[in-house]
């Protein structure tokens, strides 16, 4: 896929990065480049366009939850407490305690093996392949864990929907998901010791996306954060049990690949600590399993709603007029802004080499950029 | 400043009234002449990130009602800006000297799929659909299950006939 520009100059270019290269995953930038070097960068989504905010115009409030699964493949699980969210907010119902505790435990659940997913690309995009076997050998221990809780191993089928969680967590979870920590710690530690090797010099101070570049670029979540916006809406707008629970923003300055790897990889240790307090004060008693109920009207408003998913920022500006369906479903992504503004501007003026280093420390998702 | 001095702020400068949904979500709505000022205003006052824009299609009543939300890092609450447009011919002027690149993006979105025209945005080239010769799709009288049988099934086809029954 490359197109000669100029039959004078023999150094121009342009360069399809993607969307049939390993990784990319359904997205694709043209690169022009001189030589070794990008001169400018043209990101080409739409590839995973399904539609998502006109497909929930036509469905019910519990089909939509299943639906809400597809909006990233990585972290399911997140996307269905956003819009269950949504739909509560709007219906004011009261979510049972227990509930609370297990949304908030599958969200964390899921965010780490969303991390180890965005390590796994990183350092297979950067040729670092003990980390990527690792990591994604790891998040099979996850999976695991989702298959047991939820019945799917990627996609729960709207577990986590309005009204609370479909069923309680089976007897035997608490004790699985305490040597499922106890294993991602232990892969935290191999990986700290390997990537001096490869990883930190492939992408140290590769990439750098200063301060005031993040904010005008729209960029959120762990992006934001390696470029010293201390911002985390788990914090600063707090939702389910989140204001009950002791953790930190892990914060860094230098803005850099590097930066964003070591972010995901601290907030890994943040989501453990936080899984580990969730389920130490998790109420004992049965949950009931919900019901879908047939004609079940979305009271009328509109609400917008924010949470803290792997990759940034989520929103959902739902509109009801007071029937089933609702009238509007705006759906959010981080990846939208990750993806076009911030990447075309990391990769202007970048080496060739670099290009896969930028591109996956900025842990993108096609499927939520294009819903 | 908490989401109370912005609702008297919003009463002094613009004469408007703002409401307090729950904490840290305000709502406003505001005349489409006077949104450019109202970003000036918000973006001064902190509200430094948008968060997304969108557009709701009112069918019955001819408009296209499009919300902005905007996100304070220091004041840590959410405003919500809202502004009605006409839907024969949506125009309105365009954010980006606000907000740059991320609202560029956002108003990119919506053009494709609403067809909203937004005046001074320099690069509204399609984003996620190919070769679309129809109308926005995302508007509420697009009927895309007429769209798809008409463009992509065929009568004769064994396995695609059923549709057409």
């Amino acid at each position: 896929m490359i197109k000669k520009m100029n039959e004078k100059n023999t150094t121009s270019y342009e360069l399809l990065f993607g969307p049939a290269h390993p990784g990319s995953g359904n997205f694709s930038v043209r690169l022009r480049v001189d030589g070794e070097q990008v001169t400018s960068a043209r990101a080409d989504p739409g590839y995973l366009h399904r539609g998502f905010e006109k497909l929930m115009e036509y469905r019910d409030r519990m089909q939509n939850s299943i639906l809400s699964d597809r909006v990233c493949v990585f972290e399911a699980l997140n996307w269905n407490l956003v819009h269950a969210e949504a739909v509560d907010e709007l219906t004011g119902e009261e979510i049972p305690e227990k509930a609370r505790y297990i949304r908030v435990l599958m969200a964390e659940l899921s965010r780490i093996q969303s991390h180890l997913i965005w390590y796994g690309a990183t350092s297979m995009g950067i040729g670092f392949d003990t980390g990527f076997k690792i990591a994604f050998g790891y998040r099979d221990y996850i999976l695991d864990l989702f298959e047991l809780v939820t019945g799917g191993r990627v996609y729960p089928a709207g577990y986590i929907c309005p009204g609370g969680v479909r069923r309680d967590l089976p007897d035997s979870a608490k004790d699985k998901i305490i040597h499922v920590l106890g294993k991602t710690r232990e892969m935290l530690r191999k990986c700290e010791s390997f990537e001096k090797t490869t990883l930190r010099h492939r992408t140290k101070g590769v990439g750098i996306l200063n301060r005031g570049d993040a904010l005008r670029l729209g960029a959120t979540g762990p992006i934001a954060r390696a470029s010293g916006i201390s911002s985390d809406v788990r914090f600063d707008d707090p939702y389910e049990i989140y204001p009950e629970l002791d953790f930190e923003i892990p914060t860094r300055d230098e803005g850099d690949a590097y930066a964003r790897c070591i972010v995901g990889r601290e907030e890994i240790q943040e989501s453990i600590r936080i899984v580990e307090q969730v389920l130490e004060r998790m109420p004992e008693k049965k949950l009931e399993p919900i019901k879908p109920k047939l004609a079940n009207k979305i009271p009328e408003g509109e609400v917008y709603v924010r949470n803290e998913i792997a990759r940034g920022e989520a929103g959902v500006y739902m509109k009801s007029v007071g029937e089933e369906t609702p009238y509007r479903c705006k759906i959010r992504g981080p990846s939208l802004l990750h993806m076009v503004p911030v990447l075309e501007h990391l990769l202007k003026g970048s080496q060739i080499a670099d290009v896969p280093a930028i591109y996956w420390s900025l842990n993108i998702c096609p499927a939520d950029m294009d819903r | 400043m908490n989401e109370l001095d912005l609702i008297d702020d919003f009463d002094l400068e613009f004469g408007v009234n703002a409401e307090k949904q729950r904490d840290r979500r305000v709502w406003v709505t505001v005349d489409r002449e006077a949104l450019m000022d109202v970003g000036r205003f918000l973006f001064d006052k902190g509200f430094e990130h948008l968060s997304a824009i969108s557009v709701t299609d009112y069918l019955d009543e001819g408009v296209y009602e499009l919300t902005y939300h905007l996100w304070s890092y220091s004041d840590n609450f959410l405003v919500t800006v809202k502004t009605k447009i006409s839907r024969n011919k949506p125009a309105i002027d365009s954010v980006t000297p606000i907000w740059g690149e991320s609202a560029q993006i956002h108003e990119r979105e919506l053009h494709e799929l609403f067809g909203v025209t937004f005046e001074g945005n320099t690069d509204l080239a399609p984003l996620f659909l190919e070769d679309w010769d129809g109308p926005p799709p995302f508007r509420k009288d697009f009927d895309w299950r007429k769209y798809v049988k008409e463009n992509y099934y065929d009568k004769e086809n064994e396995r695609e006939k059923h549709y057409f029954i």
